[in-house]
């Protein structure tokens, strides 16, 4: 069998796959239409940094909670219950934890987007620091008890190296080295798992 | 009407300009999406999701491209971050209920080409199926799929190198259908 033969009948096989029906135009019209008039423009949507500060706000008073359950904690079951147990984890860090996860999805989602279609990448890099900044208090938090989500902090971490030192000159082949790096270690598959698991009221481990 | 023209048009709020756009690239954007999806309703909404941020973003566009691929880029991102989400809550339901599972394998008994290539074809990780399905069904150019996914041409052509082997590999039960 030649490699010509398979290809000529793979294409001819394959303009039946899902062969699309008469295009919905006026529908999806109108849906667009409506989807539009309730969207809120971009420039009224909230900023990285007032999201950056609402995170580190958090992280603080979770940090606080955490010395203060230090000082006042008088139960020695606490200090007994297994490392690495995501029930382990304060209140107050996990919520931060998974605000911040959340806010990194949405990051990474937007820049892929963004560098994909040419949309302005270069205002990336201060707000992929802000959220290196906040990752890294995370790491080195209770948080980082759970392995599972330490390494999805490490490896967030390194994604977000990158794109804080991202060249969006044309030719630098930079955003194919990120976005190899995002896809090679799941980094969004995980970061959806874990806020999914986080919302459902399951451990980290559970979903990854 | 050039590109620079409509989108001018578009932006100083001419909603007939807005629709001229819409039905010049509707159609390759909902064909693409069906294509990928087989599901009307998936259709419909990364169709609609495409067009939402095109108009949104319209603004951002540089021009440095043919507006058809930056819509092409956009449906492209909808597309593939869609099925992700697809994907997942599917595996989450095959988890749940064992017997979906049971039916699938029951429907893989039965090898009929036509069956057999389709799910091969969907078997594909998803980056390989568009490019797939946007070189060999759609008839993109590799650079048109190059620009349209962000990825360089040599990429696209070794993701539809590996596209084929894998479905040559699947559908090796039947290679006398084009040996012959």
């Amino acid at each position: 069998m030649s490699d010509d033969r398979f290809e000529d009948f793979l294409r001819e096989a394959a303009e039946r796959y899902h062969v699309p029906p008469e295009v919905p135009r006026e529908d999806m019209w109108l849906a667009i239409a409506e989807a539009r008039r309730h969207s809120v423009p971009r420039s009224r949507r909230p900023g990285w940094r007032s999201w950056g500060i609402g995170i580190a706000a958090a992280l603080a008073i979770g940090v606080g909670i955490g010395r203060l359950s230090v000082l006042f904690n008088e139960d020695p079951s606490v200090a007994a219950t297994p490392a690495g147990e995501p029930s382990e984890i304060p209140v107050a860090y996990r919520v931060a934890a998974s605000e911040h996860l959340g806010q990194v999805e949405v990051f990474l989602t937007g820049f892929r987007a963004d560098a994909r279609t040419g949309g302005p990448v270069t205002d990336a890099a201060p707000d992929a620091r802000r959220l290196l900044a906040t990752t890294r208090l995370l790491m080195d938090s209770p948080v980082a008890n759970d392995l599972v989500l330490q390494d999805l902090l490490e490896d967030v971490e390194l994604v977000l190296i990158q794109i804080a030192q991202y060249d969006a000159r044309p030719g630098r082949g930079e955003f194919e080295f990120i976005d190899e790096s995002i896809d090679q270690r799941s980094v969004l598959f995980r970061l959806h798992s874990a806020i999914d698991a986080d919302a459902a009221g399951m451990p980290y481990q559970g979903a990854l | 009407m050039d590109d620079r023209a409509l989108i001018a048009r578009v932006l100083a709020g001419d909603s007939g300009a807005e629709r001229l756009l819409y039905d010049q690239h509707v159609d390759g954007v909902y064909r693409l999406a069906y294509r990928m999806t087989g599901d009307d309703d998936l259709a419909r909404e990364y169709t609609q999701e495409t067009f939402i941020r095109t108009f949104e973003r319209l603004d951002q566009f540089r021009g440095d491209a043919a507006l058809s691929t930056w819509i092409r880029a956009i449906a492209g991102t909808v597309v593939l971050n869609g099925l992700r989400k697809v994907k997942r809550f599917r595996q989450r339901e095959v988890e749940l209920e064992e017997g979906v599972a049971h039916a699938a394998t029951a429907r893989r008994a039965e090898p009929d080409l036509k069956v057999k290539l389709e799910q091969a074809i969907e078997d594909l990780p998803a980056k390989y199926r568009m490019v797939f399905v946007m070189h060999d069904v759609e008839g993109y150019t590799h650079e048109e799929i190059g620009a349209a996914l962000g990825m360089p041409v040599g990429t696209s052509k070794a993701q539809l190198f590996r596209a084929r082997a894998r479905l040559r590999e699947a559908l090796s039960d039947f290679a006398g259908e084009w040996a012959s």
